[in-house]
């Protein structure tokens, strides 16, 4: 199957999982499916940081209003419009990386990224509606997610809706070549 | 008074004679097979003649392309050991000659330094994803067992019971 090129620049080749025969080894995953694990730890990750930088945010924000007003105020979870805020913050976060680069911060660590269907760049449109879906597979008691399990393309109901799938934007082949380099440098020294 | 004779009788022959023609009747070649060379060559000083000859000179002279064209490389290289060449170079040596500031400065080795210890940086992060990927893939091997095994049919098509229902 060629990869799909968009605007002269390589766009992960959309394949199908591996034998596991081939798992273990060091090989190209460039472009295939990405698993549960690897999404399911990103997603924990992003979670982890968006929820951080939104207590920040909040911590900072009852300061400079403290400050202003000359009135101790301390903003909690529990206030009414927190709640609301924190969606917003949280859609925010998600739509943004989606839609500009199709990684989040955690999907960087992972190695992983959100692709259209067809292999190009997911897009404003697409990354907008992939966020606007999520919740869907959340609310669903997490059977949305099964898809990532079942489905030969592993994608979730969020990326069935939006056409979307999610695969690996690293190579373990080039991780074993670092690490092969780093051990010889190593050894030189 | 030989000599004044000699002399007299000499000169006039000499004068007489066409020397052209006479070398022209001589055979060179056969001149040259009966001269011992090697017992000439011992009487030359080559030393000496090279001592006056300025290299530099004839070989400004000297067109070098052409002649390295026709020179085909390759047998001469097919001769040379290297093994043995490497072993009479000081690598220590030529290294210490090598200006490490110009190389680094002149060339993409810097950025392959930098980029090195970025690698390192992220050897944490490559482990962490092999890590994840090889957990993607157990379980990807469960799901397709548990498949298998639903997807298998309960009653062999074989047995006599399938039979029936066929």
């Amino acid at each position: 199957m060629t990869a799909p090129v968009e605007a002269g620049r390589p766009v992960p080749r959309l394949g199908a999982t591996p034998p596991p025969a081939l798992a273990s080894a060091p090989q190209q995953r460039r472009g295939d499916y990405a698993g549960f694990a690897s999404r399911f730890i990103a997603f924990g990750f992003d979670c982890v940081l968006s929820i951080g930088l939104f207590e920040l945010v909040l911590a900072a924000s009852s300061y400079a209003a403290s400050v202003l007003t000359g009135t101790a105020i301390h903003w909690s979870k529990g206030d009414q419009w927190v709640i609301p805020a924190f969606f917003i913050w949280e859609f925010l976060y998600f739509a943004h990386f989606w839609a500009t680069s199709g990684r989040t911060p955690g999907m960087i660590i992972l190695g992983i990224r959100v692709v259209g269907q067809d292999g190009n760049r997911v897009g404003t449109r697409r990354g907008l509606v992939r966020t606007l879906a999520f919740p869907l597979s959340l609310l669903l008691l997490g059977l949305g997610f099964l898809g990532i399990l079942f489905r030969p393309d592993r994608r979730a109901l969020h990326d069935v809706i939006a056409g979307t799938a999610v695969v690996y934007a690293w190579d373990a082949r080039e991780a074993g070549l670092r690490s092969l380099a780093r051990e010889s440098s190593s050894r030189r020294r | 008074m030989a000599q004044g004779v000699a002399q007299l009788v000499i000169d006039p022959v000499v004068e007489s004679l066409d020397l052209n023609a006479l070398i022209a009747r001589v055979d060179v070649n056969q001149v040259v097979d009966r001269v011992d060379m090697n017992a000439v060559l011992d009487r030359v000083d080559l030393n000496g003649v090279l001592d006056r000859v300025d290299m530099n000179g004839v070989l400004d002279r000297v067109d070098l392309n052409p002649v390295l064209d026709r020179v085909d490389l390759n047998p001469v290289l097919d001769h040379l050991d290297m093994n043995k060449l490497l072993a009479n170079v000081d690598i220590n040596e030529l290294l210490g000659r090598i200006d490490i500031e110009t190389l680094v400065k002149d060339t993409d080795i810097g950025e392959l330094l930098a980029s090195s210890s970025r690698t390192v940086a992220s050897e944490a992060v490559d482990l962490g994803r092999s890590h994840a990927v090889s957990m993607d893939d157990t379980l990807a091997r469960w799901v397709s067992r548990l498949r298998r095994r639903r997807n298998a049919p309960t009653v062999p098509t074989d047995s006599p019971t399938a039979q029936e229902q066929s």
